[in-house]
């Protein structure tokens, strides 16, 4: 297609830059670009400063600009503090990353303590953008079999489906074929929450009662019914409710408690199966 | 031997493709959606080497990756099998020769292979069909390949060609483009 070689490298290397740059962009947060506003502010913000300068000179309130020296000390001795902060809260992050790990399954043995469970790793995530299975490192050999629940500290991660010797899939109540029997905890009525394609942090919650009171934060967990996820399990909050023409049809959208993309560690209930 | 070594050079292909697809491009993602690796490497199998190895290699690879990490067994084998199958009919109607037909080829190949498996996913999980996302990730997914094999294509038709010569005795001339 390209006529010569190096007329094709360059638009190779032209791909690989606007691809990077595509991903790059898709993926950042707006507010994290912050250095670009500066960038983009540094060009207009000199000149509005003089003019807003020259507008309060013409209008008499300049006081403010005879205390720019004492101002400008005292921010280069601020951000001297701010600077011997921000290494001390390292210095804690590090702290506080070692004992993340030890702190969950520590948190998880409080919040349920009737239920025995096996600490786990995610060692791989699916390769497809339709379903949102995990692999975690214990299986058989562990003794972990199909249908055990898997939590995480804020709540329900989803269930196991399959296990090999040393690894178990599981399921995630993200997965868009997942649906799992809950409650609302305030009203105590029950609905089903299924996951989506749309987002990795929501559910949708169907089969509302027409009679039911549902509100925006009120926390959703597991109910029991169904035979896989024990019952009383934090699921997630309500983030909105979607008021339709007919009340049968009304649902709503949970915010999973599970933070799936950064979840790392899992604990698998192992004495419920038998239950 | 060439041969013997094509096909060792296919199995350790096919590894670097999946770590690469359960690692890197878990994060290097366009807002969120992955590229599938597996797609391309199918169709230049079939486009290349034929479609009986296309689609062999392509059922093999799909059952391995529904048992490493799939909800259920066989459908991503069906659906990479096909592709392979396809391949070797889209040769001949086609040249391999310019980098818009493979372009082309592959996004065809990607979005057939999506609504398979999304299809599969419906019917066999009764999940509620939603539409507009499905769309949506497709064009980004089939965007992503199609990017990816613009990069690629050098590679593509480079070690395409040279396999060809080992495995196709006859070459295929292509009728319209």
């Amino acid at each position: 297609m390209y006529k010569n070689k190096k007329t094709g490298i360059i638009g190779i290397i032209i791909t690989i830059i606007i691809l990077i740059l595509v991903v790059i962009l898709s993926n950042t947060d707006i507010q994290k670009v912050s250095y670009l506003e500066n960038v983009l502010s540094s060009i207009v913000m000199p000149i509005q400063n003089g003019l807003t300068y020259l507008k309060n000179k013409i209008a008499g309130n300049d006081s403010f600009f005879k205390e720019l020296e004492s101002l400008k000390s005292e921010n280069e001795s601020l951000k001297q503090k701010n600077s011997e902060l921000e290494q001390s809260l390292r210095e804690l992050e590090i702290i506080k990353s070692e004992n993340q790990t030890l702190k969950e399954y520590v948190n998880l043995k409080d919040k349920y303590p009737e239920y025995q469970s096996i600490p786990a790793y995610i060692i791989n995530r699916d390769i497809n953008n339709f379903t949102k299975t995990i692999i975690i490192n214990v299986g058989e050999k562990d003794g972990i079999k199909p249908k055990m629940t898997v939590i995480a500290d804020q709540g329900l991660v989803g269930y196991v489906i399959s296990v090999t010797a040393n690894t178990a899939k599981v399921q995630t109540i993200i997965d868009p074929s997942t649906s799992v029997s809950s409650i609302i905890s305030t009203s105590r009525e029950g609905i089903i929450v299924s996951g989506t394609l749309e987002s990795n942090n929501l559910l949708k919650a169907t089969y509302i009662p027409t009679d039911a009171t549902i509100l925006e934060k009120d926390n959703i967990e597991t109910s029991g019914l169904g035979g896989i996820y024990p019952k009383g399990i934090h699921i997630g909050i309500i983030k909105q409710v979607v008021n339709t023409q007919n009340s049968i049809d009304r649902y709503a959208y949970v915010e999973t408690a599970v933070d799936f993309s950064k979840l790392e560690t899992v604990l698998v209930i192992t004495n419920q199966v038998e239950e | 031997m060439k041969k013997i070594i094509t096909a060792i050079g296919i199995i350790i292909t096919f590894f670097i493709i999946y770590f690469l697809q359960s690692n890197f491009f878990t994060w290097f993602t366009i807002n969120g959606v992955m590229p599938n690796l597996f797609v391309i490497f199918v169709l230049w199998i079939g486009l290349f080497i034929g479609k009986k190895v296309g689609l062999v290699c392509g059922i093999i690879f799909g059952i391995y990756i529904d048992f490493l990490i799939g909800k259920s067994i066989g459908m991503s084998g069906v659906m990479l099998g096909l592709i392979g199958l396809l391949a070797e009919y889209v040769d001949k109607n086609f040249s391999k020769d310019s980098r818009l037909t493979i372009m082309l080829m592959i996004a065809v190949s990607t979005i057939i292979y999506e609504i398979g498996m999304y299809a599969f996913q419906v019917i066999r999980w009764s999940i509620n069909i939603e539409i507009l996302t499905f769309l949506k990730i497709l064009l980004i997914e089939s965007l992503f390949n199609v990017i990816l094999s613009i990069i690629l294509y050098p590679i593509i038709h480079k070690l395409g060609s040279l396999v060809e010569r080992q495995f196709k005795t006859k070459t295929i001339l292509t009728r319209y483009y």
